[in-house]
């Protein structure tokens, strides 16, 4: 049986069921009025479209005509224009009809025309009918012949004849090209040159006037040569006579082309010049072998690269003088960059040819690709290849012995920071980069670059370290003094390196070498990087590369200097700075700060600690202020300061304290604080910050009065809670238990 | 800032002919040019690799076998983390050449540079040098050894990214050092880096 609260549920449930049928009859009902107010609407349109409906008829029927007029129209249009088409056709035969025409009548004429020039010697007149003829198609004017008479005795007679004529004239026209060379006529060469493509002959033409080009080239090289070879040593031009005539010689080539270019694009038609230049080329390739020759003989460049190589396995005995290289190398150089100027020149007038003959991009590659070839495997490359190295190789040798030289012949100006040798070896590797530089070789550049970073990390970083190394004689020091010493031996002519004061002297001067020489690498590699930008403006990406890799060498030498900096400073703290100021600092423990104010008004009368101390510590800094360089020197002054904040910390945990005691500290560490950051500009309060925590606890009323400091500013608080204690137990005026008790 | 944490130098050497760009080609490209002119002076590639999640750039020199241009490879050797001295296994002239190449080496190269010897062109049948001879010269001359073929781009990828893996582990031995030097006193004697064995990292088996 159900309950009573079922049934009541089932009772609501058909209450709900009720209401929303109530709801769905509403909507149903809105739906249905909805429906019928349209009905008005439909009954009107239905009206309309019957009203429409006789008209659509008419339209249907009209359009049908329209369609069937419009397929009449068409058929029409194409029948019209099969006959246009018809009529063009016929146009085109009459047309090829009326040429073909001429051309027999041409033959007819070009037949009689020949003969009568070969008679007369008029190889033009001649060359120009047969050129006609050739422009013609013979098997057609044959065909021709045969279909309208059936008779083509006379055109093929004709033909036959012209035949003959061009060979004859081909063969005549070699020939007498071949005399004019050999007679040095140069009219004559000229006039069969204009005539050889007249005959079809593009090939043979631009191969016989190259050749004979090519033979005035070896004339005129052979006799510069020869000029170069008879030169006065005393003559102006005696120390870079190779460079010249190689210079002669592609001066020649290159007015060659700049002169017959022209001619040749006006007869034969552009993208000739790259025969043209192969042709050349060969040529080139002799006469260069023949100068690279008498240099390397004349200028004994395989004996001096072999005395080099013998010196750098240290077995030679004789000794390459650098300086007399120097010429020689200026000459190599100019040699090579000429080379590469002509190369310049030779490509882009090659290449411009090839760009208007043909609008095919692979052929056009395929072209350049020819030329590339040819330039690659040529003498003239392997040559310049040859120099290259023998440059190389005297240059490294030059710049190695003259940086070597510089560091021997080393000296010291009174009025200089650093010795002579820094100036002198950047000079040295700047000259020897930019002359690579004016070379004009990457690979060249990029291999001196390499050995300069060699040469600087090496021999010049091994001879400052060494220096370092002996360390900073310690004792008195008086500048004045080592000066005057300095000066002596300089005008004795000798050099008494046992004298400590100069030994000092030139510490000091290397340490500020070390730190020029960075500069200066710093400053030689941004210019560098200028100057082959503007030499080389056109340089691919992985020249680029190339080169900036090589000039990311000279960042490894100043990290090398660097060391080698610190390594000095380091020398100086530990030989100069620590034992002399060990003794000052200590002379705290000597001092009772434990005195009451009757004592300390006695005493007012004499020189405090800190007074002393500044004191000292300006008499050693003066020593240093005008001979190490301002950020040496800056860099001395922290060394400085970390040595004496760490050593009076050491000496103050040594000491007792009073209330007094504390607070005179406190200011001592004050005006020391001030007396380090008024000599530098560097920041040095930051070392203070300890040892004035330290006077600050021990200048207090009552040990309570540490929590203060220590919870105020817990950030720039140094001192560990351990450390606070300990130091409140210097202080002879406060109880154990009391510090103990403190809690912080 | 390119994205890499260490950047070495390789540089290839050994006899003309002897397949050093068709090796850095193969590396570097994927590609085995055949007909390959000879290369003039030196030529320069980059490739990033990934060793244990760090990424290095592999800076290829690529270098000119011919005499002519010896004095401008000679210049790289200074400066280069890692040796690549190629010869080719089915010639016997360029191994011939290896003391001279060694010599070479020891006059310009830092004593610290990655030696490896490799014997190139396994591919081809007419073989000339054994395995086991290529490998006692190695040996002797305390050189890392593995034969290779670019044309079948066999052991090419492995011949640099182990290289790449052994100098990354030599940097990573000699930062401790450095580091140390930084914080403590300078006493003017650097930390012997000693050869990479030290490290214990002898990979090229």
């Amino acid at each position: 049986m159900p309950t009573i609260n079922e049934s009541s549920l089932i009772e609501d449930n058909l209450t709900n069921d009720l209401h929303k049928l109530q709801e769905d009859e509403v909507i149903v009902n809105q739906q249905l009025d909805q429906i019928l107010m349209r009905h008005c609407h439909v009954e009107a349109k239905l009206q309309s479209i019957r009203k429409v409906l006789p008209n659509v008829a008419v339209v249907k029927a009209e359009t049908e005509k329209f369609r069937d007029m419009i397929h009449h129209t068409n058929i029409l249009a194409e029948k019209v224009s099969a006959k246009v088409r018809q009529l063009d056709l016929a146009r085109s035969r009459v047309c090829e009809c009326q040429s073909r025409v001429n051309d027999i009548l041409d033959l007819q004429l070009c037949c009689e025309g020949v003969a009568t020039a070969l008679e007369n010697e008029d190889y033009e007149q001649g060359a120009a009918h047969v050129h006609r003829f050739l422009l013609m198609d013979q098997q057609l004017l044959e065909k021709t012949a045969d279909d309208v008479s059936g008779d083509h005795s006379s055109v093929t007679s004709s033909l036959a004849t012209l035949q003959q004529a061009a060979n004859n004239l081909r063969q005549v026209v070699d020939q007498k090209f071949d005399e004019a060379v050999k007679g040095e006529d140069l009219a004559s060469v000229e006039r069969f040159f204009k005539i050889f493509p007249l005959l079809g002959m593009y090939n043979e033409g631009i191969t016989k006037f190259c050749s004979y080009l090519a033979i005035k080239l070896q004339v005129t090289s052979q006799k510069n040569l020869k000029a170069a070879l008879d030169t006065r040593i005393t003559d102006k031009r005696a120390s870079v006579i190779y460079a010249d005539t190689l210079t002669l010689l592609f001066e020649g080539i290159a007015r060659i082309i700049e002169v017959h270019q022209p001619i040749i694009e006006t007869y034969y038609g552009p993208g000739r010049l790259l025969t043209c230049a192969g042709i050349l080329q060969k040529e080139c390739d002799n006469q260069v072998k023949k100068i690279v020759f008498e240099f390397m003989k004349h200028r004994a460049i395989s004996r001096k690269v072999q005395l080099i190589n013998e010196h750098l396995r240290k077995q030679g005995v004789e000794k390459l003088e650098p300086k007399d290289l120097d010429i020689l190398l200026s000459e190599l150089t100019l040699m090579h960059a000429r080379a590469e100027l002509y190369n310049k020149f030779l490509r882009r007038r090659v290449f411009n040819d090839i760009e208007i003959s043909t609008t095919d991009e692979q052929h056009r590659a395929s072209l350049k690709n020819d030329f590339e070839t040819i330039m690659k495997n040529s003498e003239l490359a392997r040559s310049m290849q040859e120099l290259l190295g023998a440059y190389l190789a005297l240059e490294r040798y030059f710049m190695e012995e003259s940086i070597n030289k510089a560091i021997g012949m080393d000296a010291l100006d009174q009025d200089q920071q650093t010795s002579s040798m820094i100036d002198d070896t950047f000079f040295i590797v700047k000259k020897c980069v930019k002359r690579s530089i004016s070379s004009g070789s990457i690979d060249g550049v990029c291999a001196v670059i390499n050995m300069a970073c060699g040469l600087l990390e090496n021999e010049l970083s091994s001879q400052l370290k060494s220096r370092l190394r002996q360390g900073y004689p310690a004792g008195y020091l008086d500048l004045a003094q080592a000066y005057n010493a300095l000066q002596t031996s300089f005008q004795h002519g000798r050099i008494q390196t046992s004298d400590t004061e100069l030994a000092r002297l030139m510490f000091l001067a290397y340490l500020n070498n070390a730190e020029t020489s960075i500069e200066y690498v710093e400053t030689l590699s941004r210019n560098l990087k200028i100057d082959i930008e503007q030499a080389f403006p056109n340089m691919q990406t992985k020249e680029k590369g190339k080169i900036e890799s090589c000039l990311a060498g000279m960042k490894n030498v100043t990290f090398t200097l660097r060391t080698v900096v610190d390594y000095g400073l380091e020398q100086l703290r530990s030989s100069a700075i620590k034992p002399r100021i060990n003794p000052w600092v200590d002379s705290f423990l000597t001092i009772n700060h434990e005195a009451d104010e009757e004592e300390i008004l006695r005493h007012e009368t004499d020189e405090s600690f800190v007074q002393t101390l500044v004191m000292n510590l300006d008499g050693l800094l003066q020593v240093f202020k005008n001979s190490l360089m301002e950020s040496n020197y800056n860099a001395l002054i922290g060394i400085l300061t970390t040595e004496v904040t760490i050593r009076l910390e050491k000496v103050i945990f040594k000491s007792s304290f009073n209330k007094i005691g504390g607070t005179i500290l406190d200011n001592e560490i004050r005006a020391l604080s001030n007396y380090f950051t008024s000599s530098t500009s560097w920041t040095v309060r930051d070392k203070f910050i300890r040892l004035q925590q330290i006077a600050t606890i021990l200048s207090v009323d009552k040990v309570e009065d540490v929590t203060e400091f220590c919870a105020t500013d817990s950030i720039s608080w140094r001192l560990s809670s351990a450390e606070v204690k300990k130091i409140l137990l210097l202080r002879t005026d406060f109880r154990q238990e009391d510090i103990k008790r403190l809690k912080i | 800032m390119e994205d890499y944490k260490f950047l070495f130098k390789v540089v290839l050497v050994g006899n003309a002919g002897v397949g050093k760009t068709c090796l850095v080609r193969r590396f570097t490209q994927g590609l085995f040019p055949p007909g390959q002119g000879a290369t003039i002076g030196v030529d320069f590639m980059i490739k990033t690799v990934e060793v244990e999640n760090e990424k290095i750039k592999l800076q290829i020199w690529d270098t000119a076998g011919q005499e002519r241009f010896r004095s401008i490879t000679q210049s790289y050797y200074r400066s280069a983390h890692a040796l690549i001295l190629v010869y080719d296994i089915s010639s016997q002239p360029t191994f011939d050449c290896l003391p001279d190449w060694l010599r070479e080496i020891e006059e310009y190269a830092s004593n610290k540079v990655l030696r490896i010897l490799v014997g190139n062109k396994i591919d081809r049948e007419d073989r000339e040098i054994p395995t086991h001879v290529g490998e006692d010269f190695a040996q002797r001359h305390g050189m890392y050894f593995l034969e290779t073929s670019a044309k079948e781009a066999e052991n090419v990828e492995r011949l640099f990214m182990e290289i790449a893996a052994e100098l990354m582990e030599q940097a990573r031995c000699k930062e401790l050092p450095r580091y140390e030097q930084n914080t403590t006193s300078i006493n003017g004697k650097t930390t012997a880096i000693g050869d990479s064995n030290s490290c214990g990292c002898s990979r090229f088996t």
